[in-house]
């Protein structure tokens, strides 16, 4: 039985596509929703099982920062590098960039090219709420890195390292990193709330 | 019973999770840390203890195999005296964490039997069952390989190849004459320590991220 | 017992960088699935209003402790020589700390910026560069604060051994945690997205 919202669909023309070119390229590719979290964290959790297995180790992101920086430091200034016992750390094992983590962290850059492509989730984009602008977005950005690369190396790991491969260890540590992660960016969020909202 | 089978794909994970995590509770993880020594086995193994005698690892040596490592359970300054080529300092103290492969060959020697096969038994327990002993340690080195006394009447070419294999290793072979047992020999000039451990196996890159 | 291959020799030291690789491939695409490559999806954990961090950062915490555990009990993985890193509390808790801060304020952990940078955030880019900047400033003044950072070193500790419980009885009650947390997540979503709508409408 045709109600009166059925006939006034019918008769109503459909609205035209009055869509400019370059805003029909764009959308030609819709982003994919992304993954049920719980499948990709069993997804995750196998790749970092799978490390167990294969390397006897866990993942990891930030070592791979601070080799590249010891190699640096090294290739300008050695003799300073020589007399520093974080930069040795890298350096005493040979060249830091052939690491385990620097390869790992080039794959990182592979592995999410790859899906970012396969979901059309690929641009180049500053993200950030409404309420900021792009200059100060990225000049907290900036000091986002400096304070995690001082968490990552006092804690000797970051979320990947410690949070992920030490909380499927049980290692007490790590959990109490991960408490203190948590702990960190829950007490500071209120304050730079206008980034995100 | 279907009432409790959950219905959507968060609940079977969470139901498969869960079984999973309470099963968990009669299990250990741990099968190689702590050691469980089953008696019948090691009573076998200590007869078969793997052995190597001298003149086999002068073989192994001579023809140039590197797909095993040599121990030397002895103190520091015994093995900068003196140690099989080589070698490298490892005293038993140290033994426990060693880094050593699982399937690699690795040859024990000391002064005293005791000591080299307890070690053995060390590494065994630990999982390295690639371990062997150098039968009769270093004083069999000596004997054998090194200063090997041949009886008379010993075949030309065996008292050849004697000679030619203690003159690789910076011996001396003789025939006739009594063997030489405890006497302090002058042993062959060792290059320096430093040429042989530290480059050849460079310390373990941290594992850490 | 066989595992871990690498220290069981099946494997060299140059083949290892290649497993590197390849883990890595896995880990970035893991990480771009869940979405970790935008800051906004991040950030919104600790804003309450989407709890996707939580949910995979404890979904692969429990499937790869289920892993390894039972891969151990079974003798097919010998977990006593998978890398445990060593507990400095004070450093560590600091450290949590001001990387929980970077995080929030920067948008993005050292893994995830990786990610996002892969995929075009500009965003993600300089956190990078802040992050290298920052090992750099750690570098430098390292002398004044090696004597903390090395304190409070406990050695390998796991979370049985600390609370004296059978390993099994950690692993189960840490599940039930998860499992909890997912519900509780769930609901605050649920609760923030009506706020959110009141606040709307």
């Amino acid at each position: 039985m045709t109600t009166a919202t059925d006939v006034a669909r019918i008769e109503a023309p459909p609205a035209p596509r009055v869509v400019s070119k370059t805003r029909e390229r764009s959308q030609a590719k819709p982003a994919a929703a992304f993954a049920n979290p719980y499948l990709a964290g069993i997804g995750l959790g196998l790749v970092l099982l799978a490390a167990f297995v294969v390397m006897g180790r866990g993942l990891g992101a930030s070592g791979a920062f601070s080799a590249f920086v010891a190699w640096t430091v090294d290739g300008v200034a050695p003799a300073h590098a020589e007399g520093n016992g974080f930069y040795q750390s890298y350096l005493a094992y040979g060249n830091p960039l052939k690491g385990w983590l620097v390869f790992e962290v080039l794959g990182m850059v592979v592995g999410g090219l790859v899906s970012g492509l396969l979901a059309g989730r690929v641009r180049p984009v500053v993200e950030k709420g409404p309420r900021i602008g792009t200059g100060s977005r990225l000049g907290l950005a900036f000091l986002g890195g400096l304070f995690m690369a001082a968490g990552a190396k006092l804690a000797r790991g970051c979320t990947s390292g410690q949070a992920l491969t030490g909380g499927a260890l049980l290692n007490a540590g790590s959990w109490a990193f991960m408490l203190a992660v948590f702990a960190g960016a829950y007490g500071v969020a209120w304050f730079v709330r206008r980034q995100w909202r | 019973m279907s009432r409790f089978i959950p219905k959507t794909l968060k609940g079977k994970l969470a139901l498969t999770a869960v079984a999973l995590g309470f099963l968990a509770l009669f299990g250990n993880p741990y099968r190689g840390e702590t050691v469980t020594v089953a008696t019948q086995d090691l009573a076998w193994n200590l007869q078969q203890a793997d052995r190597l005698s001298a003149p086999e690892l002068a073989d192994r040596l001579i023809s140039g195999r590197t797909d095993h490592r040599i121990l030397d359970l002895r103190s520091a300054e015994a093995y900068a005296e003196y140690h099989v080529p080589g070698a490298e300092s490892a005293p038993v103290s140290e033994l426990a964490d060693y880094p050593l492969y699982r399937n690699e060959t690795v040859v024990l020697y000391g002064d005293d039997a005791v000591g080299t096969a307890q070690a053995w038994l060390l590494l065994q327990a630990r999982g390295f069952h690639g371990a062997v002993l150098l039968d009769g340690g270093l004083g069999a080195w000596k004997q054998q390989v090194l200063f090997p006394a041949l009886p008379e009447g010993s075949a030309p070419n065996a008292v050849a190849r004697a000679k030619a294999v203690a003159e690789h290793f910076g011996g001396q072979a003789r025939v006739g004459g009594a063997a030489v047992g405890d006497a302090p020999m002058e042993m062959p000039k060792v290059e320096a320590p430093a040429a042989v451990a530290p480059t050849a196996r460079k310390p373990k890159r941290k594992e850490g991220c | 017992m066989s595992a871990p291959l690498f220290k069981f020799g099946l494997f060299g030291d140059e083949a290892s960088l290649l497993v590197a690789f390849a883990i890595g491939i896995g880990f970035g695409f893991a990480l771009e699935r869940a979405g970790f490559g935008s800051a906004k999806k991040l950030t919104g954990q600790f804003y309450l209003t989407d709890m996707t961090v939580f949910k995979v950062m404890f979904t692969a915490i429990v499937t790869a402790g289920l892993g390894a555990f039972y891969l151990g009990w079974l003798g097919v993985l010998d977990l006593s020589l998978v890398y445990m890193t060593p507990t400095y509390l004070a450093p560590q808790i600091v450290g949590g700390l001001l990387l929980g801060i970077g995080f929030v304020v920067g948008g993005y952990c050292p893994g995830t910026s990786v990610v996002a940078m892969a995929t075009g955030r500009i965003d993600g880019l300089v956190v990078v560069l802040g992050l290298f900047a920052g090992m750099f400033v750690f570098g430098e003044i390292f002398p004044a604060i090696e004597g903390f950072y090395h304190s409070t070193a406990f050695g390998a500790q796991s979370l049985p051994g600390v609370l004296h419980l059978p390993y099994g009885v950690v692993l189960f009650a840490v599940v039930l945690m998860a499992i909890g947390g997912f519900a509780g997540a769930e609901w605050v979503e649920r609760w923030s997205a009506r706020r959110t709508a009141e606040e709307a409408s």
